[in-house]
C-alpha cells in the first residue's frame, strides 16, 4: 500500500465541491475560487505482525530502559496504566492495540510469576468507562481475569485514600498521584497515540493526577501560552507535564512506557469517501456519500448518533515502542508528524472547518455544545506546528449543528456551565476566576466522577480552556448551520450557510480575504511557514 | 367499592389460636410426584427431543469414557465437577438411556427450591430433589440414601456451587458419605467448558464446546471413611480434566506420579488463576463478544 | 360613569376559562368584563371619600378572576356585580386630614394644589373591620394585620375581601369609586403615578418576602418573574440579607430586571432545580438532563418563594426547597394538583402571603404599605409599568396582561380618566421595560375637569 502525503490544494473553477462534517452528517460546499484546502496524508504503512512487534519492543527497549522482561520480579508490585475511551477516535475495532500490548505485558509478568498486578485507567478528570468499553479496550480474557477481582481499576482522583501527595516541582507544581502507581515497583504505561498532544510524561502526569495537580497545566494562562498545544516543544502545557513527569522519576516512580501509533484511518470501507478525495470518487463513492448524507439527514437526531457512534475505526498499529519516557516519545512524534505532517505556506484571513459527531469526549455520547467549541477552537486549531492556519485577527468558521443537547449521565456538569457560566461569560479568565472552584469541588459532581460514568466538574472548564488560545488569537467565529440560540450562548455568530458565514467573516476581516480550508478527519497537522 | 367479606375471602385466624406452620418448600418439598411413571416418561420425552438438541447446538458435547460404564447398574452415583447449570442436563442427556431415565439430581434446596414455581419446575424437568447444601441435613441424606436403595442413580455436585472463577472447588463429603453408607458405586464425571459458555463468572450465553468425560467406578473400600473416598473422588475427576485437556496415557502418567494439576488450579494470585486459565479456544480473540441469541454488543464491530 | 363590570354569569365564566385554557389572553372579548355606564358607589358612610382612579393596574390575580380560573373559595367573600381593580393611585377631592386612621408614614403627604386641588392617593384595597365600621375590630385588624380580618364578609359592607371584589366600593377600572380613610395613603412629592401604582403590588411583595423570615445567609429562590417576583426580589435586596438570592426568570426582559433588582443568579425557565443544586452545592438523587428533565435534589435552598402559584411551580418549589425548609406561597394558587409527598418527607413549611398589613421586625414595626412607599423609591420600582390602555380598549388591554412576559411588559395599567377611545394605546407596548417608563407629563394631562362630572 503506497501512502500518499498531504497536500495543498487550490480550489480552481474545475474543483468539485469540497466534503464538509456536519455533526452527525456532511455535506459537499463550493468554497471560493483560490481558497486553499489542506489534504491529509493517506493511512501510512502498517505493522505486518503486531504482536512480533510489540515482542521486540519489549525486549529492545529505547532508552536506558532494560528489556521489560528483566524488570519483572516474583513478588514486586505491577502497576499497568492505559490510555481511557477518549482515545482512539473513533473508537478502533478490536483488537485495541491496549488490548495487544497489556496482553504481551501480562503474558511476561505470568512467566516471571508476579502475583501483584493490578491495571489501572488512567482517566484523570473524565468519566468511568463502562464494562464493556473495558472489555473492548482491553478484551475479555483480560477483562475477565482481572475485573472480578478487582485488579482492573480506573483513576479516581478525588478518592484521598488513593493519591498520594509526592511535593512540588522547581516551578512549584503540585505533582500528586495515584497512590497504586506512586507505590509500584513498575509502572508500565501503554498508550495510543492519535495526534501529537498524547503519550510522553503528560501520560502518567496528567492521567493519573488529581485536580490539585492538574490545574497547574489546565489552566488558561498555560493553554493561552501553548502554541500549539500539538506542538510539545512550544508547549507550556507539555513543560508542566514533563517537569512533573521528570519531578516523578525522581521520586522514584519508574514507569516503563510503551506508546503506539495508528495509521490514521478511521473510516471503514464502506464509506471510503470519507477520506478520498473528492475528485477521485468513483460510482460507488458518489452513490455512497447520497445514500448516507440523505439518510443521515432524515434519521431522527438519537438514530443517526447511534449509527455514528457505533463505527470501529479500522485503524491499525503504525508503530510500537517501549521504554524510557523521553525516547519513547520522541520515537512516537517522529511517527506522528510522518503521518499528520502537511506543509502549508503562509496564514489565511478564514479558517474554516467541517467538525464531525466525535470528540475525545463524547465517544458513545452526545456532542453537546462546549464540546463543539472544544472540538473546533481546541483540537482542530492546535493541529498545528509554527503558526496557526489563520492570522491573528481572522476568522474561524465551523459547520456544526450545535444543538442544545447534553448526555445527562456523561456531561452533569457541562449543562451547569452552559446553562449558567456560559450565560453569564465566555471568557476564560474571568471564568476562571469566578467559577472554577465552585465547580471543581461541587460535591455532586464529585459524587458522580466517583460513583456514575460523569465527567468531573471541572472538565467543562477546561474543555473552554482549550480553546482559549484560539479566543485570544481570533477575531471572530461564525458557526454554519447551528442552534442559533446555542451558539449564540457560545459567545459565536450563526450563519445559516457558508456563504452567509464568508459575507459576515468580510465585515471583520476586510474585503477579499484569503480563506484556508482545514479538510478533516482524518486528522492532519499543519506546518505552518 | 365495598371490600368482600369472609364467605368470599379466606378467613382470617383468630388471634388467640395457634396457626400451623406447614413447610412445603426447601428440604421439605416432596418430589415423590416427579417418580411417577408418567412424569417419568414425560421427563425422558423432553430430555430427548428438547434438552439434547438444544445442548448439541450450544455446547456441542463430545462425549468420552461411556465405555467405563459397560456392565455397570443401578443405582450409581455421578459425582461431577460443578461450572454451570448446563452440567445438570448435559450429564443427564450424555449418560446411556438405560442410565439416565432412572437418574435424579441433587440440587441444593435453597437455590432451586425457594419457590413452589421452581421446584416444581426442577423437580419435574430433571428429576432434582433438594440437598441442604451448607450443612448435613438429616432430612435430605435420609431422602437421597432411601432413593439410591430404591434403584435410583444420583447425579451429585459435591463441590456444593458453581464455580465461581472457572477453577474447580473442594469437593465436600456428602456425595462420599450417600456411596459408603449405601455401597453404591460412585462414577466421577468431568464436564469442560461448560463454564465459558454459561457460568456463574460469565453470564449470557455464548455457544461453544464441551467435553464430558466419564471415569471408572469406584467402589468404597472396606474400611474406607468418607474423607477419603472423597478425596479419591476428586483426585479421579482430576485426573479427568487432565485426560481431557491433554490424552489418557499422560494423564495416567501424571496420576501414578502424583502430578495431576488440581482442580483447584494453581496456588497463584487471583488473577494469574485466571490469566491460566488460557484464552477462550472457541472465541476469536479479536471478536467481540457476542451473547447468545441476539443480544447486541455494546459496539458492532463491522 | 364608565367602568368595567365583572357579572355573575356562568355561560361567560365557563366560555372565558375554556377559552383562556386555548389561548391566554385570547378571551378578552368573551370575558365576563364589560364595560357600562352606571351610577358611581353611593359613599357608605361619613369616613368615605370619592376617589377618581388616575392609574389602575391589571393584576395576576384579576387575570385569573376573568378567566374562571380562580378557586370557589372566594365566592362567599366577593360580591357580584364588581369593578375590578385594586392597584389604583387616584384623586381625592381635598386635603385628607392629618394622619388619618393611626398612619405613622415618614412621608410626607401632598398638599393641595394651590386652587385647592385634589389630593393623590394610593388605596390600601384590604376592607378590614374599619372600613366596614365594626367596632371593636377583629383581634387581627386591633393588632394592624389587617390582610388577616376576621370579618371580611360583615359590617356595613357587602362581602368583598378587597376593593375591586366589593359591589359598595367600585373598583379602579372606573371612573370614579369610593374609599375608606383608613385605605388612603398620600403619595409624597417626587413619585410619578407609575410610582405610586406599584405601590400596592410592591406591599404584596414586600409582605411576602418578610413573611419568609430569612435569616441572614440563607439561601432563597424566588420563582416566576413577574410583578410580585421582581418585587419580592427587591423586597429580599433591601430588607433581607440573604447568603445567595437566586431568581428563576423565563424572558430576558425579566432575566435583566430580576438580575438588576439585586437577584445573585437567576435561571431560565426550566433551569432553576439545576440552578438551585448547583448554588446550595447539593447533592442530587438522579442525574438528570437539561431543561424540564432536572435531577431531583437532596438538599436545597432554604426559603423559596412562589410568587406564580400554579401546580408546575408549586411543584418546582418543592422540588427545590431543602429538607425542613420553608415555601412560601405568594402568587394567587387556584386549584392545583401537587404531589405532596416531598413535603412531607422533607418535612417543609408551606406558608401563604397574602396581601399585608404590619409588619414586626426585630423589634420594629410598620405598615407594609410604608415599607412598599420605600421600596418602590429605592428600587425604582416604577419602571415596571410598562403600558397603559384607556378603559374603552379593555379586551387588548388584558390580553397584553396575559402575555406581558412573553411580550416584555411587567405592569400593564388602566387610565380610567382618559375618555375617548383611541387607534392606539396610549403608550405602545415597550420593547424593553427597564429602559422606559411613562412620563408622567402625559398621564395626567388628559385629565378631565377635577370637579367630577357626576352622571346620575
Amino acid at each position: 500500500m503506497t501512502s500518499r502525503p498531504g497536500f495543498v490544494l487550490e480550489v480552481d473553477r474545475s474543483t468539485p465541491p469540497t466534503l464538509m462534517w456536519h455533526g452527525e452528517g456532511f455535506r459537499l460546499e463550493r468554497l471560493p475560487v483560490g481558497s486553499r484546502v489542506v489534504y491529509p496524508p493517506e493511512p501510512v504503512e502498517t505493522l505486518a505482525d503486531p504482536d512480533a512487534a510489540i515482542a521486540e519492543a519489549l525486549e529492545h527497549p529505547l532508552g536506558d530502559s532494560p528489556p521489560l522482561r528483566a524488570l519483572l520480579k516474583p513478588g514486586m508490585r505491577l502497576t499497568i496504566a492505559f490510555d481511557d475511551i477518549s482515545l482512539p477516535l473513533p473508537p478502533m475495532r478490536r483488537p485495541d492495540n491496549r488490548q495487544r500490548v497489556i496482553e504481551a505485558v501480562l503474558d511476561l509478568a505470568a512467566e516471571a510469576g508476579v502475583d501483584d498486578v493490578v491495571l489501572i485507567a488512567a482517566l484523570a478528570l473524565h468519566r468511568r468507562m463502562t464494562e464493556a468499553e473495558l472489555r473492548h479496550a482491553l478484551g475479555d480474557r483480560i477483562y475477565d481475569s482481572f475485573a472480578p477481582c478487582g485488579r482492573l481499576t480506573q483513576h479516581d482522583a478525588e478518592d484521598p485514600g488513593n493519591l498520594v501527595y509526592l511535593g512540588q516541582t522547581d516551578a512549584g507544581e503540585d505533582v500528586e498521584l495515584n497512590r497504586r502507581a506512586a507505590t509500584s515497583d513498575l509502572v508500565v504505561y501503554v498508550n495510543i497515540n492519535l495526534v501529537p498532544m498524547d503519550g510522553g510524561h503528560k501520560s502518567v502526569a496528567t492521567g493519573l493526577a488529581s485536580y490539585r495537580s492538574l490545574r497547574h497545566h489546565h489552566n488558561v494562562r498555560t493553554m493561552v501560552h501553548s502554541r500549539s498545544f500539538m506542538d510539545q516543544h512550544r508547549s507550556e502545557l507539555h513543560s508542566s507535564n514533563w517537569r512533573m513527569g521528570r519531578y516523578l522519576a525522581a521520586q522514584g516512580v519508574k514507569v516503563f512506557q510503551i506508546e503506539t501509533t495508528l495509521n490514521n484511518d478511521p473510516f471503514p470501507a464502506s464509506s471510503a469517501f470519507l477520506q478520498r478525495r473528492e475528485w477521485e470518487w468513483t460510482l460507488k463513492d458518489r452513490a455512497g456519500f447520497l445514500a448516507a448524507s440523505k439518510a443521515l439527514a432524515r434519521a431522527p437526531e438519537r438514530l443517526a448518533r447511534s449509527l455514528l457512534q457505533s463505527i470501529n475505526a479500522p485503524h491499525a498499529m503504525a508503530s510500537v515502542q517501549a521504554g524510557e519516557v523521553e525516547a519513547v516519545h520522541a520515537a512516537t512524534t517522529e511517527h506522528m508528524y510522518r503521518q499528520l505532517l502537511v506543509e502549508v505556506e503562509g496564514q489565511a484571513d478564514i479558517l474554516t472547518m467541517g467538525l464531525p459527531y466525535l470528540c475525545p469526549y463524547n465517544v458513545n455520547s452526545v456532542m453537546n455544545p462546549v464540546l463543539v467549541m472544544c472540538l473546533g477552537l481546541g483540537y482542530f486549531f492546535n493541529l498545528y506546528r509554527g503558526q496557526p492556519l489563520v492570522r491573528r485577527g481572522g476568522v474561524l468558521i465551523l459547520s456544526h449543528p450545535t444543538p442544545w443537547a447534553f448526555h445527562p449521565v456523561h456531561h452533569p456538569s457541562y449543562i451547569d456551565f452552559f446553562e449558567q457560566v456560559l450565560s453569564e461569560t465566555t471568557d476564560p479568565l474571568e471564568m476562571e476566576a469566578k467559577h472554577e472552584e465552585t465547580f471543581a469541588t461541587d460535591p455532586w459532581y464529585i459524587h458522580l466522577y466517583r460513583t456514575s460514568y460523569a465527567y468531573h466538574g471541572v472538565h467543562p472548564f477546561y474543555m473552554w480552556y482549550w480553546g482559549a488560545h484560539a479566543l485570544d488569537h481570533l477575531g471572530g467565529v461564525i458557526v454554519v448551520g447551528g442552534d442559533r440560540r446555542a451558539v449564540r450562548r457560545l459567545g459565536f455568530k450563526p450563519a445559516s450557510t457558508l456563504a452567509d458565514a464568508l459575507e459576515m467573516a468580510e465585515d471583520i476581516v476586510g474585503p477579499d480575504p484569503s480563506l484556508t480550508h482545514f479538510h478533516a478527519p482524518p486528522l492532519l497537522m499543519a506546518d505552518v511557514r | 367499592m365495598t371490600r368482600l367479606g369472609f364467605p368470599w375471602r379466606a378467613p382470617d385466624w383468630p388471634g388467640q389460636l395457634p396457626r400451623p406452620v406447614r413447610r412445603t418448600l426447601g428440604v421439605d418439598y416432596d418430589t415423590t410426584w416427579a417418580r411417577h411413571d408418567a412424569v417419568r416418561l414425560a421427563r425422558i420425552v423432553a430430555l430427548g427431543a428438547l434438552a439434547r438438541p438444544a445442548l448439541c447446538l450450544l455446547a456441542q458435547p463430545s462425549v468420552t469414557g461411556l465405555d467405563r460404564l459397560e456392565g455397570l447398574d443401578p443405582p450409581i452415583i455421578f459425582a461431577a465437577n460443578h461450572e454451570s447449570h448446563l452440567d445438570t442436563p448435559l450429564v443427564l442427556v450424555s449418560l446411556p438411556p438405560r442410565l439416565r431415565h432412572r437418574t435424579i439430581v441433587a440440587a441444593g434446596a435453597d437455590y432451586f427450591f425457594d419457590r413452589a414455581w421452581k421446584a416444581h419446575l426442577w423437580a419435574g424437568a430433571i428429576g432434582a430433589i433438594p440437598v441442604e447444601r451448607r450443612r448435613v441435613s438429616r432430612r435430605s441424606t435420609e431422602l437421597a440414601a432411601a432413593l439410591l436403595e430404591d434403584g435410583w442413580n444420583l447425579v451429585v455436585f459435591p463441590e456444593g456451587g458453581r464455580s465461581p472463577h472457572g477453577w474447580g472447588q473442594e469437593f465436600r463429603a456428602g456425595a462420599a458419605y450417600l456411596a459408603r453408607r449405601t455401597g453404591v458405586p460412585v462414577v466421577p464425571v468431568h464436564l469442560g467448558g461448560t463454564g465459558r459458555i454459561h457460568g456463574k463468572w460469565r453470564p449470557g450465553l455464548h455457544p461453544g464446546r464441551t467435553t464430558v468425560t466419564m471415569g471408572r467406578p469406584l467402589w468404597p473400600a472396606e474400611g474406607e471413611d468418607a474423607r477419603r473416598l472423597g478425596a479419591r473422588i476428586e483426585a479421579a475427576v482430576a485426573a479427568l480434566a487432565d485426560e481431557a485437556a491433554t490424552d489418557w496415557w499422560s494423564s495416567r502418567r501424571r496420576a501414578a506420579a502424583g502430578a495431576t494439576p488440581p482442580l483447584t488450579g494453581p496456588e497463584a494470585s487471583s488473577w494469574r488463576r485466571a490469566w491460566a486459565l488460557g484464552p477462550d479456544p472457541d472465541q476469536d480473540r479479536w471478536q467481540s463478544r457476542r451473547s447468545w441469541p441476539l443480544k447486541r454488543p455494546q459496539r458492532a464491530s463491522r | 360613569m364608565r367602568a368595567l363590570l365583572v357579572e355573575r354569569s356562568l355561560p361567560r365564566f365557563a366560555t372565558a376559562r375554556l377559552a383562556s385554557a386555548l389561548v391566554p389572553g385570547a378571551g378578552g372579548g368573551v370575558r365576563p368584563l364589560r364595560l357600562v355606564d352606571m351610577d358611581p358607589p353611593e359613599l357608605p358612610g361619613p369616613a368615605w371619600r370619592r376617589v377618581r382612579p388616575r392609574l389602575a393596574g391589571i393584576c395576576g390575580s384579576d387575570l385569573a378572576t376573568l378567566d374562571g380560573r380562580s378557586s370557589r373559595w372566594f365566592e362567599p367573600i366577593v360580591s357580584f356585580p364588581f369593578v375590578p381593580g385594586h392597584e389604583v393611585v387616584g384623586d381625592v377631592e381635598a386635603a385628607l386630614p392629618e394622619r388619618p386612621v393611626g398612619e405613622g408614614g415618614r412621608l410626607a403627604p401632598d398638599r393641595p394644589g394651590p386652587e385647592g386641588g385634589p389630593t393623590r392617593v394610593v388605596i390600601e384595597p384590604v376592607l378590614s373591620c374599619a372600613t366596614r365600621g365594626i367596632d371593636p375590630p377583629c383581634p387581627a385588624c386591633s393588632e394592624g394585620r389587617t390582610g388577616s380580618c376576621e370579618r371580611i364578609s360583615f359590617g356595613e359592607l357587602r362581602p368583598g375581601l378587597q376593593t375591586g371584589y366589593c359591589v359598595d366600593t367600585g373598583g379602579g377600572w372606573s371612573v370614579e369609586m369610593v374609599a375608606h380613610l383608613s385605605q388612603l395613603h398620600a403619595v409624597p412629592a417626587g413619585f410619578s403615578d407609575e410610582e405610586a401604582v406599584m405601590v400596592e403590588p410592591t406591599a404584596c411583595a414586600v409582605h411576602a418576602a418578610l413573611a419568609a423570615q430569612v435569616q441572614e445567609g440563607e439561601t432563597v429562590a424566588v420563582l416566576g418573574a413577574g410583578t410580585l417576583g421582581l418585587g419580592v426580589v427587591a423586597a429580599l435586596r433591601h430588607f433581607d440579607l440573604p447568603g445567595k438570592l437566586l431568581a428563576s426568570a423565563k424572558y430576558p426582559e425579566q432575566r435583566a430586571l430580576a438580575a438588576e433588582l439585586g437577584a445573585d443568579v437567576v435561571a431560565g425557565a426550566g433551569e432553576v432545580v439545576r440552578a438551585v443544586r448547583r448554588v446550595t452545592r447539593s447533592l442530587a438523587v438522579a442525574p438528570g438532563g437539561p431543561g424540564p428533565r432536572a435531577p431531583r435534589l437532596a438538599g436545597g435552598a432554604d426559603v423559596v418563594v412562589d410568587c406564580v402559584g400554579s401546580a408546575q411551580s408549586l411543584a418546582e418549589a418543592l422540588a427545590v426547597v431543602r429538607p425542613r425548609g420553608r415555601v412560601v406561597l405568594a402568587g394567587m394558587p387556584g386549584p392545583v394538583k401537587v404531589d405532596l409527598a416531598p413535603l412531607w418527607q422533607r418535612e417543609v413549611t408551606l406558608q401563604g402571603a397574602y396581601t399585608y398589613g404590619t409588619e414586626e421586625r426585630g423589634g420594629l414595626r410598620a405598615r407594609t404599605f410604608e415599607l412598599a412607599f420605600e421600596l418602590v423609591r429605592s428600587a425604582r420600582l416604577g419602571r415596571l409599568v410598562s403600558a397603559g390602555y384607556p378603559l374603552e380598549r379593555y379586551g387588548e388591554a388584558i390580553a397584553h396582561a396575559a402575555s406581558a412576559g412573553r411580550r416584555g411588559a411587567v405592569k400593564i395599567v388602566f387610565t380610567p380618566q382618559e375618555e375617548a377611545p383611541r387607534p392606539a394605546p396610549r403608550r405602545p407596548a415597550p420593547r424593553r421595560p427597564a429602559a422606559t417608563r411613562l412620563p408622567p407629563g402625559p398621564a395626567t394631562s388628559r385629565r378631565p375637569p377635577s370637579s367630577p362630572r357626576r352622571s346620575r
